[in-house]
């Protein structure tokens, strides 16, 4: 609990402007929620049935059990794994809606749509086995797409889904199957969840978990191959500079801000809001259309095209409040619904676009792949009406805006390293490993919540992590929160790594050409982009011929809020992370619950969550357990 | 004479309030003459005389503590608020709603609040002072007191201090630890 909202300076400027013209904010909210239900925290209250709800009294005075006899253990660990099943579902769709895609492109369906990355097509297409040899692009793209869907449809049980066995180490993948956890279909297993959690089905708390870690691995699949596939239509980032935070949007141009998770729809209103530039100056902004990024939408747009981040989460308001957003366009997930009644204090036009996805006061315009150039003219000519509407005397842009150097996938991060070795990439990482240069790598990933001081827990934990030598990695809201304040600079780097760190980073920055180190933290893309990670590690793991849960590498969602974030974490301990989580996670009702994600985990598949508000504390904990596995490594 | 009883009150052990906030909706639907599914269905407004507070880490329910030198009662310059049958009672027909007992209040148990919205007379707003009543209007016919908050705390932190008995046992439980001190003299 914390009584400053954020470390971002733009959050001090914009939120009292708010209260003063009497605008609710995330954080009023917050506040008016207090105190937040007990019961709800701890976990133990369940809706599943009517005959609830139910609640159970963890002082042990009042009842112990839910009307049909389901206790705390059950309860909980059933409402952790819906949450999981939701994670699952969401990243899912996303990364079916980029399957079908691809598949509508290779069949000529989808014109606003090509391969962009064939190299990569063809890579995935051998993962696969689909021996692309020969083949004609199109006709690939539609195999690839086709053997994706597979993992959604396919009924035979005993066969793991293609994009999980293929993308992680022999030996994760046959513990995964000996503890009956791999997933042979995301669909179904989304469904069993719900179908296992049911009233009056599966009640052993510790079995339901296990249908949990089945689930974040669902998730795993269907992350995987959305970013995968994301790259090949719309190209594997490389690095790239550009800025981040509010002081990106523009006085005197058209400020479209695209703001949700999935890149389908994004990448193509950037494409056409290009080619109308002349409308939005003839319209009278003399700087033409500039776009910005809002979530994850924005990483995918700034990785790919350099497209400058205006906010991560928790201040996606406060680009409202700014007055000179003319359109924030939205597609799904993380979307708060307050966005469209703060557009109404100003000429902001709130779009959404899928019919799954809508808001209340905002306006709809429909997008479909096939008609998805019209779709984007539609909304760039809605922004430039309303930036006519705009009034300029309630514009307030704050000034501040970090350099951020962005569009480390894993392709760019082997292709940097390959510049001190081209015959085998991973050798300087993996020999600064051994030799304690780096001691470690930590993945940041995942979300703001007002529970926390915003970005905070990122930014200290980084910079202990830094001091330490550790190689730090970030996704989602937590790239967010680097590239705001500034960690994803060359500066940072001088500035906050360790001696060694700080001499490996330069080597890899100066051979890659960019005149001095690496930046601090390697942004690697959007929430659903953590598997980029994953596929630098399982590399790794491979050359070393250990599994994942014997490297010195660790995972941390300090400010962790959404059930992804469930899920990913979850999946992260399935594939042998020690992950952090920041927030207390609403399992404490439980301690066959708490235990199995703390403990009980460790045993069955090396990963365990380490749950810990205090930054400085879970920033000493991570550095032991990176210093605990080196030991286990003999290095 | 007759010996005068201190006035009973509610108190809740912030150490079991979980903040659920039960209490509220129990003590409002109790004071709304209906259940909560019909007030809700029906739009009826729904006005806790409670009221759960986060302060730090701590939560417990606040309400009126029937004091037995009430300053609203001192205060109220309309002589709406008194002392009778062991609690700090309002006349809602003398009180002018002018929020007095609100300022002077150590708690802020009082709030002032209209049954229904403004009805767009230039005159009245029609708002009242409203405070915990103990649950007056349920009690039972012994003469028992009643309260919804308490009988809806899941895990039991809220209690109907009756001051005597709470005073006998905790007396009763001081004598046993000083008992047991004269043991090692």
């Amino acid at each position: 609990m914390s009584n400053k909202r954020s470390v971002d300076p733009c959050v001090d400027q914009l939120v009292p402007i708010a209260n003063k013209e009497g605008i609710e904010t995330v954080w009023d909210r917050y506040e008016a929620m207090k105190p937040q239900c007990g019961f709800g925290q701890l976990g133990v209250c369940c809706r599943i049935c009517w005959k609830g709800p139910c609640r159970i009294d963890p002082f042990g005075n009042g009842p112990q059990r839910g009307v049909c006899g389901a206790d705390a253990h059950t309860i909980v660990a059933r409402n952790l794994i819906r949450m999981i099943a939701a994670g699952a579902a969401a990243h899912s769709e996303h990364g079916r809606h980029v399957a079908l895609t691809l598949l509508a492109a290779g069949e000529g369906h989808a014109p606003a749509y090509r391969i962009k990355d064939e190299q990569k097509l063809r890579s995935i297409a051998e993962k696969l086995n689909l021996e692309p040899a020969g083949k004609d692009l199109k006709q690939l793209a539609k195999e690839v797409a086709l053997a994706s869907l597979e993992d959604f449809s396919r009924q035979e049980r005993t066969t793991p889904c293609s994009w999980a066995k293929e993308t992680m180490t022999t030996e994760r993948v046959d513990k995964l199957c000996k503890l009956r956890v791999m997933p042979h279909n995301i669909d179904a297993v989304v469904t069993e969840i719900m179908g296992r959690t049911h009233v009056g089905c599966d009640a052993d708390a510790v079995n339901v978990m296990l249908g949990g870690l089945k689930g974040a691995l669902a998730d795993y699949t269907g992350m995987y191959l959305s970013t995968e596939l994301s790259d090949v239509i719309f190209g594997t980032p490389e690095p790239v500079v550009t800025a981040a935070n509010l002081g990106v949007l523009k006085e005197n141009a058209v400020n479209i801000a695209v703001h949700g998770h999935n890149p389908l729809l994004s990448e193509i209103v950037c494409d056409v809001a290009l080619k109308m530039n002349e409308e939005a100056k003839k319209a009278g902004a003399e700087d033409g259309i500039n776009i910005v990024g809002i979530c994850c939408t924005g990483n995918e747009v700034m990785m790919r095209r350099g497209i400058p981040l205006a906010s991560n989460y928790l201040s996606q308001e406060l680009a409202i409040i700014t007055g000179a957003v003319d359109a924030m366009v939205v597609d799904v997930q993380c979307i708060m619904p307050s966005i469209s009644k703060i557009s109404e204090c100003f000429h902001t036009e709130v779009i959404t676009t899928l019919n799954e996805n809508k808001i209340t006061g905002a306006t709809h315009i429909e997008f479909h792949e096939d008609t998805a150039l019209d779709s984007a003219k539609k909304i760039v000519e809605l922004a430039i009406d309303a930036f006519k509407r705009r009034d300029n005397s309630r514009v307030n842009i704050p000034s501040y805006k970090q350099t951020a150097i962005t569009g480390f996938s894993a392709e760019a991060i082997i292709s940097a390293l390959s510049k001190l070795d081209a015959n085998d990439p991973l050798k300087p990482l993996i020999d600064n490993i051994v030799n304690g240069n780096i001691q470690g790598i930590a993945l940041f990933a995942g979300c703001n919540n007002p529970q926390t001081t915003q970005d905070n827990s990122f930014i200290t934990i980084a910079k202990e992590l830094a001091k330490n030598n550790v190689l730090i990695l970030a996704t989602g809201c937590g790239a967010g929160a680097f590239a705001k304040n500034g960690l994803m600079t060359q500066e940072a780097t001088v500035a906050y790594a360790g001696d060694s760190l700080k001499a490996v980073l330069t080597a890899i920055g100066e051979a890659a050409g960019l005149n001095g180190p690496m930046p601090l933290v390697l942004h690697m893309g959007s929430c659903v982009d953590n598997t980029r990670a994953v596929k630098v590690a399982v590399a790794v793991a491979d050359k070393l011929g250990v599994d994942l849960d014997k490297l010195p590498l660790v995972a941390s969602a300090p400010e962790a809020m959404a059930e992804k974030a469930v899920a990913i974490g979850t999946w992260a301990v399935a594939l042998g992370l020690p992950t952090h989580i920041g927030v207390v996670p609403q399992v404490l009702g439980s301690s066959v619950v708490a235990e199995f994600l703390t403990e009980k985990a460790k045993d069955l598949v090396g990963g365990y969550f380490i749950v810990e508000t205090d930054p400085k504390k879970a920033a000493e904990k991570l550095i032991a357990v990176i210093k605990q596995r080196r030991e286990g490594l003999g290095i | 004479m007759e010996r005068i009883k201190e006035n009973y009150f509610i108190y809740a052990d912030p150490t079991k309030c979980l903040g659920c906030k039960s209490c509220e909706l129990a003590c409002a639907v109790a004071h709304a003459d209906s259940d909560l599914l019909t007030a809700v269905a029906q739009g009826v407004r729904l006005q806790p005389r409670n009221s759960v507070v986060q302060s730090n880490n701590l939560i417990m329910p606040i309400q009126c503590r029937q004091c037995e030198d009430a300053p609203c009662a001192l205060a109220c310059p309309t002589g709406a608020i008194y002392q009778e049958e062991g609690m700090v009672k309002i006349n809602e027909k003398s009180c002018v709603g002018c929020k007095v007992c609100v300022m002077v209040c150590p708690f802020g148990a009082i709030t002032v609040t209209a049954d229904e919205a403004e009805n767009g007379s230039s005159r009245t707003k029609k708002g009242k002072a409203r405070k915990c009543d103990l649950c007056y209007s349920r009690m039972k016919d012994n003469k028992e007191l009643s309260c919804a908050c308490v009988e809806a705390c899941p895990t039991k932190a809220i209690m109907l201090v009756d001051i005597e008995s709470y005073r006998k046992k905790l007396l009763e439980a001081r004598a046993k630890e000083a008992v047991q001190a004269y043991k090692h003299i």
